[in-house]
């Protein structure tokens, strides 16, 4: 996967290219509107992450040239001014998503491989296995190690989420706002109940934990090594 | 075009008022002694025509014009024709032709005998009597000149006017004095208020050294001083908290960078610091978020949309957000009640997310929160109330203020609390032309979000009644 970072902030541009990089994906970045423009314009990429405010060349001008020449790359694009003028405008110039300054890694992370997920289009099944852990997707019902998991409804929803982005690491926000549909920070440590509620109901009766704390950027379910 | 001023405004006036009640007080003065001269002259013609018509009577045709002579001679200004029905003369005036006067009592009608004819210059008041004697009828006319009173009146006229003159001379200099010495408190208070600064906002107005009618003015402008004063203190102590909130995380930050640079260490170190310094950044930028949302939210930069919303919804998926927690600290949550706001969706739930977020914060263990809907014709209100330890009253006004903590002494009562959801809530409110009210008593804490009923709203307050 081939991502370009327009980005003219050289210490933020550096960290996305080093965090994006090892989170698996092939980097390209440009410190500059008109480099930025011109790379988009003549390499294929999967996905591009641009800043609004660049010199020489805009975001918005940037994104309006690639859609004029029909090139419908998903566009994340990053703004520090975080008015609903500029989001919508964003939106209509055909960016796919937005994050406003300052964000969390994680969090663009997480967006960025939805995008990139949105293309290929999710498998439907009505079936997911991890491990030894099985969410029925018809019947809402989770079992592992072939013992039934009683669960809320909000529960098998969180844990539906965890297992179909199973090695991503989730930040908080994305899990409220995926599960609960609560697109803010509670300033509460709610996310962290619920999970620890989950992890009650999943792990802790088996040696193999499959819930992961990722200190300071959120959760990940990962299958255990022995499981594999 | 600037109005005159005040001073000039009622020096005008007062010369005006004191000129018009002089001149009508003259004119009544004056029509009144024209009048009681009439009355006069004419009693001396009657006097005079009765005499005549005694003579006419009495004497023998021979001895009348003498007679009528001595009686009617030694009067000064009286002029008399007596003459047959002929128009022999008997006795005319000497030196008086009395042309006019026959024209003039040959118009009269029959029957009236005053009138009044000029003649050379001079006003006459006449009287015609006809006596019916022996030698067949007499016709008389006596006058009498006007010249005497004319030439008083004259003398009044005049010096009425220079005394009207005067008078509104000294009465416009009276008006000026009184305008200004009036005035005088107004210029006091500009003293006043031209010593009030942003750093001297403890200046009042005189109320108590001013005139009754500008004892209310001056203590409008007080009462809007104390609010200023108010507004600033809370501005001041906003800065000053900031600065405090902001430096609490930065310390941290710096002293604990500075402490694991200061030697090599173990990865497994590093990892924990980074991750400790994630939280602090976290925050920070957290508190960075909820400042720029609110001073957006005061200036009516975000502007709510104006959606129909079914509250119970709003209030449910709140309780299933934070169900786990409640569950966890052994709080009950309660919904009663219904109703329908026009609104923004997102900021409702912001406002109660808030509210709640408080409420599990401060409800004991086995306590319970009720979130109670309703609405009448004119107002759609949320209350939303928990167990737990009361708010003094005297904290209640200042709950709103940013950064506000119930104890002071605590500087971090616990991480996650940015001290401004309060001050989002209301500022929320305000933007949909709501309110927000709180109470504590018995045990119990109750914030109340009160919204337009739905169909009460103006056409525009829900959004874009600011403009951008």
């Amino acid at each position: 996967m081939k991502l370009l970072v327009v980005e003219d902030e050289a210490k933020t541009g550096e960290y996305l290219r080093q965090g994006l990089t090892e989170a698996g994906f092939v980097v390209d970045l440009a410190d500059n509107g008109l480099d930025g423009q011109y790379r988009a314009l003549s390499e294929p990429y999967d996905l591009i992450v641009l800043d609004v405010m660049l010199p020489g060349v805009d975001g918005w001008r940037i994104l309006q040239t690639l859609r004029a020449v029909e090139n419908n790359v998903p566009v994340l694009f990053l703004t520090a001014r975080d008015s609903v003028a500029d989001r919508v405008k964003g939106l209509e110039l055909g960016a796919d998503d937005y994050l406003v300054k300052p964000f969390a890694f994680s969090e663009l992370l997480a967006r960025v491989r939805t995008l990139l997920r949105r293309g290929s289009g999710q498998i439907a099944t009505d079936r997911i296995q991890v491990g030894d852990l099985v969410l029925d997707l018809v019947r809402r019902r989770a079992t592992r190690a072939g013992r039934r998991i009683n669960l809320t409804s909000k529960e098998f929803a969180l844990l539906e989420l965890f297992v179909r982005r199973r090695g991503e690491v989730l930040p908080r926000s994305l899990i409220a706002s995926q599960v609960w549909d609560m697109n803010f920070d509670s300033d509460t440590n709610v996310i962290d109940v619920a999970i620890r509620r989950l992890r009650a109901k999943i792990d802790d009766a088996f040696d193999a934990k499959l819930i992961q704390t990722v200190r300071g950027m959120g959760y990940v379910l990962e299958e255990p090594e022995d499981l594999r | 075009m600037r109005p005159f001023s005040l001073t000039t405004r009622l020096t005008a006036f007062f010369s005006l008022s004191s000129a018009t009640v002089l001149l009508g007080l003259g004119a009544l003065i004056a029509t009144s002694m024209d009048q009681h001269f009439a009355h006069e002259d004419f009693a001396v013609l009657e006097e005079k025509a009765n005499l005549v018509r005694k003579i006419v009577q009495d004497a023998a045709p021979a001895a009348m014009p003498a007679r009528l002579g001595a009686a009617l001679q030694n009067h000064p200004g009286l002029v008399a024709l007596v003459r047959t029905g002929e128009g022999a003369s008997l006795y005319a005036t000497d030196g008086v032709e009395f042309r006019q006067a026959l024209d003039a009592a040959r118009a009269l009608p029959a029957g009236k005998e005053e009138f009044t004819w000029r003649q050379d210059g001079a006003e006459y008041r006449g009287l015609r009597i006809t006596v019916g004697g022996a030698g067949g009828e007499i016709h008389v006319i006596v006058g009498l000149a006007t010249e005497i009173h004319a030439h008083f009146m004259h003398g009044f006229l005049h010096s009425l006017v220079l005394y009207v003159l005067l008078s509104a001379l000294v009465s416009g200099v009276f008006g000026w004095w009184a305008a200004r010495s009036g005035l005088a408190p107004l210029r006091a208070m500009a003293v006043r208020a031209r010593a009030v600064t942003a750093q001297k906002l403890d200046e009042r107005m005189p109320v108590e050294a001013v005139p009754l009618e500008m004892a209310d003015l001056a203590s409008t402008l007080n009462a809007m001083l104390a609010r200023l004063q108010d507004d600033f203190r809370r501005l001041s102590e906003f800065s000053s908290d900031l600065a405090h909130e902001l430096r609490t995380p930065l310390t941290n930050l710096l002293t604990q960078t500075h402490v694991i640079l200061a030697q090599p260490r173990e990865a497994g170190e590093y990892r924990e610091i980074l991750a400790s310094n994630e939280e602090e950044l976290q925050r920070l930028s957290r508190m960075v978020s909820d400042m720029l949302y609110l001073a957006k939210m005061e200036h009516g930069l975000t502007l709510p949309d104006a959606g129909v919303i079914a509250v119970q919804d709003e209030v449910s998926a709140l309780f299933e957000f934070y169900e786990a927690l409640a569950e966890d600290k052994a709080v009950a949550m309660r919904l009663t009640g219904r109703g329908r706001i026009v609104g923004d969706r997102l900021m409702l739930r912001r406002a109660l997310s808030n509210l709640l977020s408080n409420a599990l914060r401060h409800t004991p263990p086995g306590g319970a929160i009720d979130v109670v809907v309703a609405s009448d014709a004119t107002a759609v209100t949320i209350a939303v109330e928990n167990d737990g330890k009361e708010i003094p009253v005297e904290l209640i006004p200042s709950l709103f203020d940013r950064f506000f903590r119930g104890d002071k002494s605590r500087a971090r009562p616990d991480s996650e609390s940015s001290g401004l959801g309060l001050s989002i809530t209301r500022a929320i409110m305000v933007a949909h032309g709501g309110d927000i009210t709180a109470g504590s008593a018995a045990g119990r804490t109750r914030f109340t979000l009160v919204f337009p009923a739905k169909d009460a709203l103006p056409a525009s307050s829900a959004a874009g009644a600011r403009g951008q």
